[in-house]
């Protein structure tokens, strides 16, 4: 089966599909749950058949893990944001187990999947497990790798979260058909509330307490609280491990004539008797000829709609991370499937804080005197444009995005514009950023280059204010996520001319005497889509895998393994709720 | 959609066109020689004597260096020369044209040369309420380039021309065909070049007799490096109503219609002023001698209707006497020609940019504290009239990007067929970094839209007598350019752990090869010679169906040619550049870059890998000389501690998107100060993929992914 597609003709779907979902933006976290009853650390989980849909219209048969029964709303994390009875079925990747360092954890694990599929099980890498098998009363059967339940069978799987960080869970039978069919998903586990250091919490430094301000009660300034989303103040038990916000990125790939093929012999095979003939798969998983990159089980666009969307009753996380600038920005990523993806992050580079819960530590063992306050033995993870996800491997690495080094005032500032917001000042502090005032809208601006000009039109006038000049804009094309000016926040075309009507006034930076309002030479003809330069007009950069095709959908560019993260101005509320 | 009706097609190639005329000046370049991070002086006269041109400014600029004058009337004295001799308060140089009336106005700047790192850069506020850079602590100089994008074609190891989606040079021509970065200071990139073909540079050096493939036997013919079709500004032109001779004087006299803008010293263009096109007695250029005449000596010859003084101007000649005077004419006309601003000519950039398509893309190299002009010039793929495809520019990996000029299309805005996009970045920290287009990424990659850019670290401009030590700790002083464990996080090169107690030693600034891939404070990431290697691959079949108006196929993208800098074995050992000829009948440099790998023996050499691959991971490995990993993804290798963790392999991996700095050691046994005890004998080593199916060129089981590493005396 070919599917000839027609490039444009699919840029033209996605623009409008694009259109139609990102009326409202979505934000991401790292939404998981600490239980499914009232224990947490107990998890009772199914694998189960059901249907993943694809930005292509493709509904692919799947396996994946769920609940066997719907948890309380309070077993979601983070508090801001739960769905009570979400994880009622099965789902890909499966739920995200969230414990706590020193945890006793248990996962019961009860085997759904079709009688022909066999046994499954789940694998913990990283952890010392203990299994219902090797009890006085055996339950399930032992498999190669660990403890199997069989078809319509219980087994229990109980370890200590040993050490805080991100690792993966997985099936640890028939690994190739299992895994590639979705039994797969992430266990987060938090550092011990008394190890988490002083310095990630304490008042004084700038971790998160802007991202909680409440703006409302800011005269002048729109908006309303920002809400916590985090899961715990840091990753680990390291000064340097504090963070604002935080994102699970698990990342997979599918050949649907696998998913074909199993659900084609699962339904030849009927309500079979173990051990029957005929009642087993023979699924060929190789040649391998993926067509569907995910993250986070979703493919472009769908990856950015909201976590736990209703369309997507079995793929409830999403992708679609927001920041504010200078925001410490934790990423969890995981390789689930079976390939390598080079997951370029567009905007900075990250550090890598651990791999599989190793925190990466320098060799020299006197400590740091953290500008935080902490103190402790360096990092000395790499710092990648690229983080390379490999399949079975957790990494977690800080991020953030500041306009340092632009040099020119990413937010427009222009001291001779009558918009006050075009006259806000820039005080730095030891690091060049303006952190004195919390309530601040440039909050983290970078002071060198506040009210240096970006352009000076017309053109061929370069040396009178520069330093460059942005061609006519009908000369150029829009994309979705383009904020309608070069600058950041909403409006900042009206901050950077000093008007919204009219014709603009003499002033020092930027402006064109005479020329019209809100035109600086960058204003699109029309308003832009997926980030309303009225209303967000955030820097949008694309985090996706570099093995480019895999941005495709089953052929359809744009899709796969790619989502836009938006850097934020700070009167812009992210709400990772819807 | 990909498929066309064939019934179509000449509409769509007459509106393709029609699109390129109409906007003919959309094509523009954007190269200033001032800014306020890199400011000149105000000029506060100017004055020619003979050829000695006198400036009066406080630049003070080093006999011998390169100012550059912008902004003074009459245009005659804008450009760029070397300073002869200099004081504080002015300087002179020699120009070529002479006549030039006392100038005003304009500002003299300095920016055209790497000035030595003596410290940071320090910053007070200005008049415009902005931080302004203080005299004497600028840092780094302005850096210009122009590309195009469009189409080409590219010839593989086999012999088979492939079809590309491709960005090709319109800036530093001569220099990319001889492997080097066509990113130039504004005193090279702001002139005006000869007469072009298309095809060029190859046209001009390739011997007449060709074959499809090889390389240019007279490289070098070709010697310009500044902005394809860079060109004056459109001359104002004006009606002229009345031209009389004082044969007494020997000065002529100008009535014109409407003001001309012109100012003594000016060279204006008559024309017209005879009976039949082209005899007319004072056709032809004249320098202007005065303006503003009316009133004062005006011959009564020559009525005024009431124009105002301005519209009138003389000039003196010097042979012809008792010429006719022209009255109320209907045909005379003269026309002040603009000075360079930017503006370019179309039909050079259609020329030469046309098919033009280079793999990897033009190179590019810049400077930490440089501001970078980039200008995309979208020329359109002739091969596919049924695209109106932009391209853009993605400048992988730099730290804190703006999303309006990170190139991706989606968060940004992208450039249409027959226009220029200028990017503007102030150099990022140093390290090997690439670029790419950023449109419909799976296919515009595979077409060929890649290449190499690298930053090259302060450290390279500190001198012999300053420990580098001290000046990583300079650079602390500016906020910029500070980097600590302590305040942040992504901080990749702290002071390091230990002081070596070495100075500065690179002299790839000063026309030597040596430097610093890093601002490393210990020298650990020298090199005496670097070699960019970009590797990549080509799927022959999605280049076929690419150029046939097909749809294509993402998910089964199989690569059939493994390229480094563009070419697999043998082409990777052929010197200088390879040539192509395309369906325009010209050959043009398509694969300027070679991969050889020479090493004089003792020596390091620096070689920054960038992997660009759209489908698959590659392995390089070496063979004899043990790779030294420093950097990884543009970032020294340290940590927070200042601990170096570079480490020795023989053999690295890298996915699309990522790059990695490898030192090879031409030196077995090193002494403990670095010098050379035993060399690693003369002879050729190789750089390969142990992904052995790779070292293929499509059906050929023979090429691929491999180089030769030439150690020589």
């Amino acid at each position: 089966m070919k599917k000839a597609i027609y490039k444009t003709q699919l840029l033209m779907a996605a623009i409008v599909a694009v259109t139609l979902l990102f009326a409202v933006s979505a934000q991401a976290a790292a939404p998981g749950i600490i239980g499914t009853g009232a224990t947490a650390g107990t998890f009772s989980l199914i694998a189960k058949a059901d249907y993943l849909s694809q930005p292509d219209g493709q509904a692919v048969y799947s396996w994946g893990y769920g609940c066997t029964t719907p948890p309380p709303s309070a077993s979601f994390v983070p508090s801001k944001l739960t769905r009570a009875g979400f994880c009622n079925t099965m789902q890909v990747p499966g739920p995200t187990l969230v414990v706590t360092e020193n945890q006793s954890v248990t996962v019961t694990l009860t085997n759904s999947l079709p009688t022909a599929a066999g046994n499954t099980s789940i694998l913990f890498p990283g952890f010392n497990v203990t299994t219902s098998c090797s009890a006085a009363s055996p339950v399930g059967q032992q498999g190669l790798l660990t403890c199997e339940a069989t078809p319509g069978g219980t087994v229990t799987y109980t370890f200590t979260a040993s050490s805080p960080g991100t690792r993966a869970y997985y099936s640890g039978t028939q690994g190739d058909l299992q895994v590639e069919m979705g039994l797969y998903g992430a266990i987060i586990v938090l550092p011990d509330p008394a190890k988490i250091p002083g310095a990630c919490t304490k008042p004084s430094i700038r971790t998160n307490l802007y991202g909680v301000k409440d703006w409302a009660t800011n005269a002048g300034i729109p908006g309303a609280p920002e809400q916590d989303y985090r899961l715990a103040a840091s990753a680990y038990d390291h000064p340097d491990t504090c963070y604002d916000r935080e994102y699970l990125f698990q990342f997979s790939e599918m050949d649907p004539r696998i998913h074909t093929q199993a659900e084609a012999q699962v339904n030849a095979a009927g309500a079979c008797t173990v051990g029957a003939a005929g009642c087993s798969l023979n699924v060929p998983t190789e040649p391998y000829h993926p067509a569907y990159f995910m993250i986070n089980g979703r493919s472009m666009p769908d990856d950015m709609d909201p976590n736990y969307a209703s369309q997507y009753p079995h793929q409830p996380y999403n992708g679609d991370p927001h920041m504010h600038p200078g925001e410490l920005t934790l990423i969890r990523v995981i390789g689930q499937g079976r390939w390598q993806h080079p997951f370029h992050e567009h905007g900075n580079h990250v550090r890598i804080l651990a791999r599989d819960g190793n925190l990466i530590l320098s060799s020299t063992p006197t400590a740091i005197a953290y500008a935080n306050g902490g103190f402790a033995t360096g990092l000395a993870g790499p710092l990648l444009f690229t983080t390379t996800t490999t399949p079975g491997l957790a990494f977690d690495g800080i991020f953030y995005w500041t306009a340092k080094g632009l040099n020119w005032d990413a937010y427009g500032h222009n001291a001779g514009s009558n918009d006050p917001l075009a006259a806000l000042s820039c005080t730095p502090d030891a690091n060049g950023y303006n952190t004195g005032n919390t309530a601040a809208l440039n909050y983290f601006e970078w002071c060198q280059d506040h009210n240096k000009p970006l352009q000076k039109a017309p053109f061929g006038d370069v040396a009178g204010g520069g330093p460059a000049t942005l061609p006519d804009p009908n000369l150029f094309t829009n994309g979705a996520w383009y904020g309608g000016s070069p600058y950041l926040g909403p409006n900042a075309t009206t901050r950077a001319t000093g008007c919204s009507t009219g014709l603009q006034a003499n002033g020092p930076n930027g402006t064109q005497p005479g020329a019209a309002c809100g035109q600086t030479g960058s204003t699109p003809p029309s308003g832009t889509i997926a980030n309303p330069p009225g209303s967000e007009a955030g820097f949008a950069f694309m985090w996706h895998s570099h093995n480019e095709r895999e941005i495709t959908t089953n052929n359809i560019f744009p899709g796969g393994m790619l989502m836009m993260m938006l850097v934020d101005s700070r009167e812009y509320v992210i709400d990772e709720t819807n | 959609m990909r498929n066309r009706f064939p019934g179509r097609l000449p509409i769509l190639l007459f509106v393709c066109l029609a699109t390129v005329a109409a906007s003919a000046q959309s094509f523009r370049v954007q190269c200033p020689t001032s800014t306020i991070t890199h400011p000149g002086a105000a000029i506060t006269a100017a004055s020619e004597s003979g050829s000695t041109v006198t400036i009066a400014s406080t630049l003070s600029p080093p006999v011998g260096s390169i100012v550059s004058i912008a902004g003074v009337s009459p245009l005659g004295y804008n450009g760029s020369f070397a300073v002869v001799s200099s004081s504080e308060s002015s300087f002179t140089y020699t120009d070529t044209v002479s006549g030039l009336g006392d100038g005003k106005g304009g500002i003299a700047s300095n920016n055209n040369a790497e000035p030595a790192y003596n410290g940071a850069t320090t910053y007070a506020p200005n008049a415009q309420g902005f931080m302004a850079p203080n005299a004497g602590t600028v840092n780094g100089a302005i850096k210009c380039q122009q590309i195009s994008g469009g189409d080409g074609y590219s010839t593989m190891g086999d012999g088979t021309q492939t079809y590309m989606f491709s960005f090709g040079p319109l800036s530093g021509l001569a220099d990319i065909a001889s492997g080097k970065p066509g990113t130039e200071f504004p005193y090279i990139f702001n002139t005006q070049g000869p007469a072009m073909s298309p095809g060029d540079p190859a046209t001009t050096d390739a011997p007449p007799a060709i074959t499809s493939t090889g390389v240019a036997s007279s490289l070098g013919a070709f010697t310009y490096n500044g902005a394809v079709g860079l060109a004056k500004n459109v001359a104002n032109l004006v009606s002229i109503y009345d031209v009389a001779e004082d044969p007494a004087t020997k000065t002529v006299y100008v009535q014109t219609n409407a003001p001309l803008g012109v100012n003594v010293g000016d060279t204006v263009v008559i024309a017209g002023t005879g009976t039949a096109p082209g005899n007319g007695p004072y056709d032809g250029p004249q320098t202007v001698a005065a303006i503003n005449v009316v009133g004062t000596t005006f011959p009564a010859t020559i009525t005024n209707y009431g124009f105002p003084a301005p519209d009138n101007f003389t000039f003196l000649v010097s042979t012809n006497t008792a010429l006719p005077d022209v009255n109320s004419s209907s045909t005379a006309s003269v026309a002040l020609p603009g000075g360079y601003d930017g503006h370019v000519d179309p039909r050079p950039i259609m020329d030469v940019g046309v098919m033009n398509g280079n793999i990897p893309a033009p190179l590019m190299a810049i400077d930490e504290d440089d501001e970078f002009f980039l200008t995309l010039t979208n020329v359109g793929m002739i091969m596919r009239p049924d695209l109106f495809e932009q391209h853009t520019v993605h400048f992988h990996g730099y730290p804190n990007a703006s999303s309006f000029y990170d190139g991706v299309p989606d968060a940004s805005v992208a450039i249409n067929i027959g226009a220029s996009f200028t990017y503007y970045y102030l150099a990022p920290d140093a390290g090997t970094y690439f670029w790419h287009c950023h449109i419909t990424p799976p296919e515009h990659l595979q077409m060929g839209m890649v290449g190499q850019l690298y930053v090259r670290p302060r450290q390279d401009r500190v001198s012999s007598t300053v420990k580098l030590i001290d000046a990583l700790r300079a650079q602390l002083q500016d906020l910029r350019t500070a980097c600590k464990s302590e305040t942040d996080i992504l901080c990749s090169n702290p002071i390091p752990a230990v002081d070596t107690g070495l100075s500065g030693a690179a002299t790839v600034l000063a026309g030597g090869t040596s430097g610093y891939a890093y601002n490393d404070g210990d020298g650990s990431t020298y090199y005496d010679v670097e070699y960019p290697i970009q590797i990549h691959g080509f799927d022959p079949n999605f280049h076929f169906v690419g150029m046939t108006f097909n749809p294509e196929g993402f998910s089964d993208m199989k690569d059939k040619y493994f390229l480094l800098n563009g070419r697999s074995y043998p082409d990777t050992v052929i010197p200088g550049p390879l040539y192509t000829m395309s369906t325009d009948g010209s050959n043009h440099f398509s694969q300027p870059l070679s991969a050889i790998i020479n090493i004089p023996a003792g020596k390091k050499a620096l070689l920054r890998i960038s992997d660009l691959d759209v489908s698959e991971y590659q392995t390089l490995a070496s063979l004899g000389i043990p790779m030294h990993v420093i950097g990884y993804n543009a970032k020294l290798l340290r940590d927070q501690a200042g601990n170096n963790l570079d480490y020795y392999t023989n053999s690295i991996t890298l996915g699309g998107g990522e790059s990695l700095d490898v030192i090879l050691d031409a030196c077995a046994v090193r002494a403990t100060d670095g010098s050379c005890t035993t060399a690693v004998p003369v002879g050729t080593y190789y750089l390969y993929t142990p992904n052995l199916d790779h070292l293929s060129n499509d059906a050929e089981n023979f090429g691929g992914l491999m180089t030769e590493v030439r150690i020589t005396n």
